[in-house]
């Protein structure tokens, strides 16, 4: 079975019966492997369409999921499910829980490190007291503000004022959360919590391909929120350090929020500031202040010093790339592309039409960025496959075509595979306002390949 | 990907009923066993067929039944047309399945998987009626639908779902406007089944089905559950048949004790 992942969380959804026999059937280790390939934080089994289950077949779920825990420190467990089938889980594994349960996916994305959706108003409400507070915690640590009902009646009247809260959080249950640095997006600038004693482990727990990743597509300014951290050794120190240098490869900007000193040496400080990481007493000091975030980097893609050009190897593989773009437009949109031209030199768009675009990035044997910029037209009808119905929600059809981009990727890597070239993919940027993505490129040269799909343009641009 | 052009072209090159298999299905209707077993024996394909159906575990007959009046006889009028029906399909089937992991013998026991399980839901429901009993047969047709017209397009299926959650009946709609049901509608009317049949069928997807009949809303309820039961087997989830199909729990719900009992199921 094949996971759906979106948002760095990947969800099964098995359907009908689920029994001992059925269940290694549905779910596989290679099943679960192919999905933290992709780089997700939380793996989940949705029961939206389970009618039946016992003990045995959920055995064989917990059994994949206590052996992902150990080897990745994700967070593992089930979602979409009633009360009836919330209840019952209890029952079956009482104080033996070590998975998570999300009463639906929207409630799960809140705890994952990838969703880049923060500061909702939460409502959370557990019988349990430890359950209130860990949620409460895991709430608070990834930007959101929790308000907790210490009771079912205080529960229940706080939840009839629903234009109050964004999310209502009942029935879910919070096992072994990841131990990996927990990242979230906002305002263009990535920001990691860290907390406790920084030591060799940050190696492990930091999670640095993301890291890369946000780098390669653009993202300039990186903030450690660490009011919590007690202190750091030589270590981390080091591990810091090495990460400054490699952002100034990229012009981009590391800073420490809250951190306090008493109980590290003060010559760290000096060094890391040697290295180029800034330290600021209040998150708001960046984030609430335009100028300081402009001059950050977090509002534009600031030129790379080292000036990365398009190499004769990605030219070599411009046929497959234009074939994973076609084919996935031709197939989503079912209408039949026609290639008008293709050159090398900044990217040239008209202007002044109603354009949408997005972009992803591949590295690995060969690494570079696509980007697609898309009348708004094409882009619905190429996201009306995945939505249902034709839609003008601006939100649903970014977020769609986010989706879309995720197919060209994976097509494209399916497509360099079999030319034995390796790649990964990075997570999809989407933009509503075509100079976002001009500013993001710069005056980097690439290939442009035009197409016509059902009488509207369509741009490919390929950079490095 | 698929577009209704290419659905036209595929229901244009369903076969119609061979004429031995019309005969056998005219005498049959008409409760005339001896006279359909007669007529069944002119096509040597349907003979064998029957025999290898017959004989399968899931009907249970202790010895082997090889006469072709003999095997109408046990199954009687009901579950001769449904034989008859599911040798038809299977002539439709294709001789080598990529799309999904089956073949000939696997898709044979899953038609008599659902033949079974069916009239032991009609004994429960204290349904005697022969358009109702062959209905089943068709359900399997959705099937081998997929596999025609999703074949050449694995690769771009698995990709649009690793985006999204979606069926391949949703997909065939959102590209087509047709639904798997559809073309399994157009089938048994080719095959000059009753109208009941094709609205059995179409509720049996769990999808839009307001505009259907209340008795074929009834049945169709069954067989969704049915088919979702019998997919869940190991053996169908290896082959792919889980995910086929959305599961629409909510339509099938207050039926879902009853089921639990004709299927004497553990909890």
């Amino acid at each position: 079975m094949r996971a759906v992942v979106k948002g760095g969380i990947g969800v099964f959804h098995p359907q009908g019966f689920l029994d001992g026999n059925s269940a290694s059937s549905l779910l596989g280790i290679d099943d679960i492997e192919a999905t933290l390939r992709l780089n997700v934080d939380m793996i989940l089994v949705s029961l939206k369409r389970v009618i039946f289950f016992n003990r045995n077949g959920l055995d064989q779920f917990v059994k994949l999921f206590t052996k992902v825990r150990q080897q990745k420190h994700i967070v593992v467990g089930f979602c979409d499910y009633d009360k009836k089938k919330f209840d019952t889980i209890r029952k079956f594994y009482e104080k033996e829980m070590v998975f998570s349960l999300f009463k639906d996916y929207e409630i799960a994305q809140l705890f994952s490190n990838g969703y880049n959706n923060q500061d909702k108003t939460v409502l959370v409400y557990s019988e349990d007291k430890s359950q209130r507070a860990a949620m409460a915690i895991e709430l608070h640590d990834r930007g959101h503000n929790p308000i907790v009902a210490q009771t079912l009646q205080d529960f229940l009247e706080k939840k009839q004022k629903s234009e109050s809260f964004d999310v209502v959080i009942e029935e879910t249950y919070l096992g072994d959360m990841g131990q990996q640095v927990a990242a979230r997006v906002t305002s263009n600038a990535v920001i990691y919590t860290v907390g406790g004693f920084l030591d060799n482990e940050i190696s492990n727990k930091f999670n640095l391909e993301y890291h890369n990743n946000s780098l390669n597509v653009g993202f300039r300014l990186f903030i450690f929120d660490a009011y919590k951290v007690v202190s750091m050794n030589v270590h981390a120190l080091n591990f810091f350090a090495k990460l400054a240098s490699s952002a100034a490869e990229y012009n981009a900007t590391i800073c420490f929020v809250g951190f306090n000193f008493e109980k590290t040496p003060p010559h760290f400080k000096e060094e890391l500031e040697d290295a180029g990481i800034m330290f600021f007493e209040k998150m708001e000091d960046i984030l609430g202040n335009k100028e300081v975030l402009e001059e950050l980097g977090a509002s534009s893609a600031a030129v790379v010093k080292n000036k990365r050009v398009l190499t004769k190897q990605i030219v070599s593989q411009l046929p497959h790339f234009v074939d994973a773009i076609v084919e996935t437009l031709e197939m989503m949109t079912n209408a039949k592309a026609i290639k008008e031209q293709a050159k090398v030199e900044r990217i040239n768009v008209v202007k002044g039409k109603e354009l949408l675009a997005s972009s992803i990035g591949f590295y690995g044997d060969i690494d570079g960025m696509i980007v697609l910029v898309f009348p708004s037209t094409i882009a619905k009808k190429a996201c009306e496959l995945l939505i249902g119905e034709e839609t003008d929600d601006e939100t649903l059809i970014l977020d769609s075509l986010a989706e879309l981009v995720n197919i060209v990727g994976g097509k494209l890597k399916t497509l360099l595979s079999d030319a034995k070239v390796n790649v990964s993919i990075t997570l999809p940027r989407t933009y509503n306002q075509i100079d976002d993505v001009l500013e993001v490129i710069g005056e980097r040269k690439g290939v442009q390949v035009d197409l016509m799909f059902a009488n509207d343009h369509f741009t490919f641009f390929l950079t490095r | 990907m698929i577009t209704k052009q290419d659905i036209e072209h595929y229901i244009a090159k369903i076969p119609p009923t061979p004429e031995a298999v019309r005969e056998t299905l005219r005498f049959l209707q008409a409760g005339e066993i001896p006279k359909a077993a007669k007529a069944a024996s002119e096509d040597r394909a349907l003979l064998s067929y029957l025999k290898e159906l017959v004989n399968r575990p899931v009907y249970g007959f202790r010895n082997e039944i090889k006469d072709v009046a003999q095997i109408f006889m046990v199954l009687g009028v009901s579950g001769s047309l449904q034989a008859v029906y599911n040798y038809l399909l299977q002539v439709l089937s294709p001789k080598e399945w990529h799309f999904f992991f089956l073949n000939g013998k696997s898709f044979g026991d899953l038609q008599a998987e659902l033949t079974v399980a069916w009239n032991k839901i009609l004994s429960f429901l204290d349904v005697r009626d022969k358009e109702i009993e062959t209905s089943i047969t068709l359900l399997p047709s959705a099937v081998i639908i997929s596999e025609a017209l999703f074949n050449a397009h694995k690769n771009d299926v698995e990709l649009i779902r690793s985006a999204k959650d979606i069926d391949l009946n949703t997909i065939l709609i959102r590209l087509s406007g047709y639904s798997l049901f559809d073309i399994a509608a157009m089938i048994a009317k080719r095959w000059e089944m009753d109208e009941i049949v094709a609205q059995i069928l179409k509720a049996a997807s769990g999808k839009e089905v307001q505009s259907l009949e209340e008795e074929a809303v009834r049945y169709g309820k069954w067989m969704h559950l049915l088919l979702f039961y019998i997919f869940s087997k190991p053996e169908y989830i290896d082959a792919g048949l889980n995910d086929f199909l959305e599961f629409h729990i909510e339509f099938v719900e207050d039926i879902y004790e009853d089921f639990t009992k004709v299927m004497e199921m553990e909890s």
